[in-house]
């Protein structure tokens, strides 16, 4: 055995711990040998016996005899120790109940911030569903394959034909709301429901003739007369009619035409 | 049939829960003892002893039932309940006893300037000597020395409270050991008994 392997035992062979016979004898036979452990183990005995002197002086020592005293009448008293724990356990059971609290408020607000917000959102559709047959009603459609304002402007000869007025705002709102007050208008104006192309001469006769005078005659055409003034022709509807004002002049001569198509049809 | 006084810890306990009195009386005065000297020998107050011990058995009388026979025995739970408590006073107070800290360790040296009680004084004097040496240790390193050295458990006893491996035992209490023979040792000496007891001097004999 060596210095290191005696450090390793010689706390407990000072204590007089149970260790293996020869490992003990191996330990003694070194600190006879060597000084340094010898003085190491002889320390350790005088600590082990200074704590012994400290368990036997203290062996005798014990709690008063009021401890006892008290603890049998809290055991007499079983609601003291009932009291105590609840005492002690309240903070936590009110912990609880606040957190509980805490959480079903912020639940509550939450359902209420979600039900304002879909209301928020709601409120505007509902709006929008109540003018949306008004535009339906009010607001004619027009067809994708005839719009007169865009056929007609596609005819470079042509004078541009007067846009309709129209407002289209974002809202949904506004755009029910102007087309509400337009339709009040419209309703004391038939004619506004009717889009007109502008009149094109029929045949080469000076315009200047158009100031004598005359009288428009509505008559409706084949769709395909709209193919000889250049204009395009949905071929899906090509055996439906349209609607003309022939300008007849004084003379009884037809002098231009113009094509009439209703709003409300589209 | 069995006495009361022949009965065991645990059947004692049971008794207790169920509201024997006497069997309360007889587990207080089978094992009031080393709970209040553990608990005087970790603080040096003979008041936080004598509330530690009151506060231990209240906790027995409220919460007994989570004793474990298969965990250990009765003194080593009420041990380790009165470890709890003590250790609690610790750090809501900081007691009566100055407490180092493991970077103090290196002081243990510079407080000592009495002489060795080991080598010449007188028991009493030895006893009070190694007593306030206890309480200045660590605390980690107090509780292992007043176990297994001031309660004679052994270290399984001492690991079970404690609730670490036996192993963790063993080493605190060479380190305490040292660290106590460092403070009971004449100063002039400590240097050379500081190296033979902590860095394990080698003579390779």
């Amino acid at each position: 055995m060596n210095c290191q392997r005696f450090e390793s035992v010689a706390v407990e062979l000072a204590r007089g711990q149970m260790m293996g016979a020869e490992v003990r004898n191996e330990a003694l036979a070194h600190s006879a040998a060597c000084q340094t452990c010898a003085t190491r183990l002889r320390t350790e005995e005088m600590l082990t016996r200074g704590f012994r002197s400290v368990f036997e002086e203290m062996t005798a020592i014990e709690a008063p005899a009021a401890i006892e005293a008290n603890l049998l009448k809290a055991f007499r008293q079983p609601q003291v120790a009932t009291v105590t724990l609840v005492g002690n356990s309240t903070p936590n059971y009110r912990r609880y109940w606040l957190t509980a609290i805490a959480a079903l408020l912020l639940i509550v607000f939450s359902v209420i911030a979600v039900r304002w917000r879909t209301e928020k959102v709601v409120v505007p559709q509902n709006a929008r569903n109540q003018t949306t047959p008004q535009k339906n009603e009010a607001v004619p459609q027009q067809s994708p394959e005839v719009r007169p304002e865009e056929t007609l402007a596609s005819d470079p000869h042509q004078p541009r034909p007067q846009r309709p007025k129209r407002r289209v705002n974002s809202s949904a709102l506004t755009v029910a709301s102007a087309q509400s007050n337009r339709d009040k208008g419209n309703d004391a104006n038939h004619a506004s429901y009717e889009v007109a192309t502008e009149f094109m001469p029929l045949g080469y006769l000076n315009p200047v003739a158009f100031q004598d005078g005359g009288q428009i005659v509505r008559v409706e055409v084949p769709r395909t007369t709209l193919a000889n003034f250049g204009i395009p022709v949905n071929m899906d509807r090509y055996n439906e009619r349209v609607k003309a004002d022939i300008l007849v002049g004084v003379d009884g001569t037809a002098r231009a035409i113009r094509f009439v198509q209703d709003k409300r049809l589209q | 049939m069995k006495l009361k006084s022949e009965l065991t810890d645990p059947e004692l306990l049971r008794l207790m829960l169920s509201g024997d009195e006497e069997a309360f009386t007889l587990l207080y005065r089978r094992r009031h003892g080393s709970i209040f000297r553990f608990a005087l020998q970790m603080c040096g107050s003979q008041q936080v002893a004598e509330d530690v011990t009151h506060d231990v058995f209240i906790f027995l009388m409220r919460d007994g039932h989570v004793f474990d026979s298969a965990k250990g025995s009765v003194s080593s739970f009420l041990l380790g309940v009165a470890r709890n408590y003590v250790l609690r006073r610790f750090r809501g107070e900081q007691s009566t006893v100055p407490l180092l800290d493991d970077e103090d360790d290196q002081q243990f040296d510079q407080v000592t300037n009495e002489p060795g009680p080991l080598d010449d004084l007188t028991r009493a004097e030895t006893i009070d000597n190694v007593r306030k040496a206890v309480l200045s240790l660590p605390e980690r390193y107090r509780e292992v020395v007043v176990l297994c050295e001031l309660q004679e458990l052994s270290y399984g006893e001492t690991a079970e409270i404690l609730g670490c491996a036996i192993g963790t035992v063993r080493s605190r209490l060479h380190r305490a050991r040292a660290l106590l023979l460092a403070k009971l040792r004449p100063v002039e000496n400590a240097e050379l008994t500081n190296s033979a007891a902590v860095q394990s001097a080698r003579c390779f004999a």
